[in-house]
């Protein structure tokens, strides 16, 4: 069951940072002297979804044994 | 919840597992951690690797020019560092960068060291909350040097609400003081969460069959070792950036420099 709710989460996450990429890539691509700008946001909003899924790796996957 | 705080526990205890925790620390996910005594060694081959190169880019310098790889490398990172403060804080995020740049190095040599070793030192969850400790620390000292005790400790409060809505503002410090907090545990898991995350990964490619298949994955765990030192230092600009704002507009003059260098 643990396992199901791992690859639930991952399947969240994976939605959740290709949302954020193809936010980003698609302001760069309209407007690409803010790309700077741009690529900050961008990994400080990767960093904060990646994190969830951290977390429920680490509350799910000792149950996994 | 209970189980989180042992979980916890446990992450955090699996670094000292020689000392007398190995029954614990056996039995869980994170049994991959070095030891104690190897994430020490660790962290001395990075601080002899940092010391190293620059002592070598320190030889570099003339009083005209920088010579040598090392020496112009590390041009450029000083320079890189000093645009993500520069860009993210404002125009007075110049003096936080040496505290920012020794955060830079440290994160990204550990993590290197990874690839030729096996293991580092920001693979375990202590060293990681020692440093995201540190981190938050900074950012507190800096947030009281730059506002005040009193200033610094009511800009947790939120804006000045009159009369009764004070118990809102009471609310809200509490809630700011416990996301304060938890700063720490996020910078730490994160990093944790990526380094140790890449190893297991590592790992159980190398299992599947009896070739090597994990060392596929060496490149993009440089990757992450670069993003993850990035981020770090970046989330601790963006903490810094909140802490030490001032009343007059330093916007303009930051991104004025920020686009005159790209």
């Amino acid at each position: 069951m643990n396992v199901i709710g791992l690859g639930i989460a991952a399947l969240g996450v994976g939605i959740g940072l290709g949302l954020i990429g193809y936010g980003a890539m698609q302001g760069m691509a309209r407007q690409p002297e803010a790309i700077g700008k741009l690529q900050v946001a961008m990994l400080i909003a990767l960093a904060f979804v990646e994190l969830v899924f951290l977390l429920t790796v680490f509350v799910g996957a000792p149950g996994l044994k | 919840m209970n189980d989180l705080s042992k979980l916890m526990f446990h992450l955090i205890a699996s670094g000292s597992e020689e000392a007398g925790a190995a029954g614990h620390g056996g039995e869980h996910a994170a049994h991959h951690a070095t030891s104690y005594w190897a994430t020490m060694a660790l962290t001395g081959l990075t601080l002899l690797v940092i010391g190293f190169l620059l002592v070598k880019a320190k030889s570099g310098f003339t009083n005209r020019t920088f010579r040598g790889v090392i020496s112009q490398s590390s041009e450029q990172l000083y320079l890189f560092i000093e645009n993500m403060c520069v860009g993210t804080i404002g125009s007075h995020g110049r003096k936080y960068v040496p505290m920012i740049l020794s955060f830079w190095l440290i994160i990204f040599f550990s993590n290197v060291i990874a690839l030729f070793v096996g293991a580092s030192p920001t693979s375990v969850l202590s060293f990681n909350l020692g440093m995201a400790l540190v981190s938050i620390g900074y950012v507190q000292y800096e947030g009281i040097k730059s506002n005040g005790v009193f200033g610094h400790f009511s800009h947790f409060a939120g804006p000045k609400l009159g009369g009764p809505l004070v118990i809102i503002s009471a609310m809200i410090f509490v809630i700011e003081i416990i996301s304060e907090v938890m700063k720490n545990v996020s910078l730490s898991l994160r990093l944790f969460g990526n380094i140790n995350g890449g190893h297991q990964a590592v790992d159980a490619m190398n299992k599947i069959s009896f070739l090597p298949l994990g060392e596929l994955l060496i490149p993009i765990k440089l990757l992450t070792c670069l993003v993850q030192a990035m981020i770090f230092c970046l989330l601790t600009c963006v903490y810094l950036s909140l802490v030490t704002h001032h009343d007059e507009d330093h916007g303009h003059e930051g991104h004025g420099e920020l686009a005159a260098a790209h």
